[in-house]
């Protein structure tokens, strides 16, 4: 069910909405930048459903790879597409300074991890030879054009960020169903009985924060050339961490699509519906309805979804076999 | 070598405090070696010290001849090293038959994980028919078998065993018993910690009393006698 709603909502993310918002560059922007929150969401939600580890750095990440990648291109003349993978890795190296918070569990590593994050928006705000310091780092090269195509544009954007989004999944998908994710799923239960039939708990936490942080440190890159400007305030900014917390759980994070989805319908009726509203602290609704999602269904938008579905089936033959 | 596992002047405790001193035991292949011994002798300290769960102050263990101070947990399971805990440790959230799958992530046992998992379902029927049940809701005795279970997908060579029967009904402690007495028929070397003397008696081949962290009693099973065994253990003589 989970794989079936996976793959309608990428189906209509690839044929859909190029389709019918492809020449409204606005629009399409606007769920790109969904789609970069998604990203975030996804790779926060698999470190944390996996993993068992809730993170508040994630920023670190974001910002690392996007600077990573943005003074590649810029003072070493590498492709964009090659620097995107490697904002990443640095994503990933940076997140090795981070393992000593693994020895912490729950709130503790949460806190640690935030702290982290904050460290390493200093250093970009210091370290002014590399990253321009506060002044920040204007014209990062846009996505280039490739085989033909102009990944520069928004519409290009979007199928690259769609990409990136559907090839995470993927990966979440694959390490969920192999032999570490049911260790990983183990590990929730009893960390000690996981030991005793000789699981190395420690390493695999090591292995789910480099691919979680790898991946948000490519969105980053993504976005650095999507949006050509980047400064440490933004770059860190905690909302990289906050929104695709939010969305994660608004859509169910325990499940492969639930932060997909739940970063386009909170991003999308924020950025749409309640900044036309309530044009200063519009995010004051977000709060509201993450709590509400909470109350009525603890675990996101998504179950609520399948449920509708499944019911609807069940439904369905209940009457046929009335008929009969 | 004469001997599977041994431990040479092993001592371990957690913190200031010191739990056992200069144990020196041995474990002979395809023989069942009961610890016998009071609350708080050191007995289950002892069993994970020996997994490396708890990394030992001084001493020295020997598996096949080979120290196995430094090596980490996994690799002593991947060696047929196995244990099946006290209070059973299961996944409670997972199915039974993914416990068991659990029990074959040791790299070298995955291979032969369906024909293990069917003689594990074979031992004990009763686990079969719960395959897709969450472990969390079987009941005891079902949940040692489960452990016992876990246990032997990891192919052990050595099995240490620790308080199998706690909490069971005697009826369920006889059961779990002869699944004992059956792998040590199959010649499976079996190291059993218990409080239920009695029955840990039965099937033993050789004895060890432990009190407060000393070994008060080493004897092959023909030459203990019960009585006098019981007045050590509950200090009832000098």
């Amino acid at each position: 069910m989970n794989i079936k709603i996976s793959a309608l909502m990428l189906g209509v993310m690839y044929l859909g909405v190029p389709f019918f918002l492809g020449d409204n560059d606005y629009l399409i922007g606007l769920v790109a930048s969904a789609l970069i929150i998604a990203g975030v969401a996804v790779a926060w939600a698999l470190l944390g459903n996996l993993g068992g580890m809730v993170s508040f750095g994630h920023a670190a990440f974001f910002g690392v790879g996007a600077y990573t990648s943005a003074v590649l291109t810029m003072d070493y003349g590498v492709p964009v597409f090659v620097a995107l993978v490697v904002g990443g890795v640095g994503a990933s190296l940076s997140s090795i300074f981070m393992m000593p918070a693994l020895r912490l569990r729950g709130p503790y590593f949460a806190l640690a991890i935030l702290a982290y994050a904050e460290i390493f928006k200093i250093l970009a705000t210091e370290a002014t030879g590399l990253t321009g310091g506060a002044g920040g780092l204007l014209s990062i090269p846009s996505l280039p054009v490739f085989a033909g195509v102009d990944f520069g544009t928004k519409l290009g954007g979007y199928i690259v960020i769609l990409n990136i989004v559907t090839l995470m999944l993927i990966t979440y998908y694959f390490i969920r169903r192999s032999s570490y994710g049911l260790a990983l799923k183990a590990m929730h239960d009893s960390e000690l009985a996981t030991r005793i039939v000789g699981v190395p708990a420690t390493y695999l936490k090591v292995v789910m924060l480099l691919v979680s942080a790898f991946m948000t440190g490519a969105v980053g890159a993504f976005n650095a050339h999507y949006i050509n400007f980047l400064e440490p305030d933004y770059a860190f900014s905690g909302t990289w961490t906050v929104f695709p917390i939010v969305a994660a759980i608004f859509g169910g994070y325990r499940t492969l699509s639930g932060p997909v989805l739940g970063a386009l319908f909170i991003y999308l009726v924020d950025q749409l519906v309640f900044k036309n509203l309530i044009p200063q602290g519009h995010q004051l609704i977000l709060g509201v309805m993450l709590a509400g999602m909470i109350i009525l269904s603890p675990s996101g938008l998504l179950p609520v979804i399948t449920n509708l579905f499944t019911r609807k089936k069940a439904d369905n033959k209940r009457g046929e076999a009335q008929h009969a | 070598m004469k001997y599977l596992l041994e431990t040479e002047k092993l001592s371990a405790g957690y913190g200031a405090m010191e739990v056992f001193w200069d144990l020196s035991l041995t474990f002979e292949a395809g023989r069942t070696t009961t610890i016998v011994g009071p609350n708080g002798a050191g007995k289950s300290t002892f069993l994970k010290t020996l997994m490396g769960l708890i990394e030992p102050r001084a001493g020295d263990i020997r598996f096949k001849g080979q120290s196995y101070v430094k090596e980490p947990t996994w690799n002593r399971i991947n060696d047929g090293l196995v244990m099946i805990p006290e209070g059973r440790l299961l996944f409670s959230d997972l199915s039974v038959e993914e416990n068991l799958i659990m029990g074959a992530y040791p790299k070298k046992t995955r291979k032969s994980m369906e024909k293990n998992r069917d003689h594990v379902f074979q031992l004990f029927p009763r686990l079969k028919e719960r395959r897709n049940q969450e472990a969390g809701t079987l009941s005891g005795g079902e949940a040692q078998m489960l452990a016992i279970g876990r246990g032997l997908m990891e192919e052990p060579e050595i099995c240490l065993v620790d308080e199998p029967s706690l909490g069971l009904s005697p009826v369920m402690t006889n059961e779990i018993f002869s699944i004992f007495r059956e792998l040590k028929e199959d010649k499976m070397t079996i190291v059993l910690v218990e409080q239920n003397t009695n029955q840990a008696l039965k099937i033993a081949d050789h004895v060890y009393l432990m009190q407060a962290g000393k070994v008060t009693l080493s004897e092959p099973r023909e030459a203990v006698d019960l009585q006098r065994l019981e007045d050590l253990y509950f200090a009832r003589t000098a």
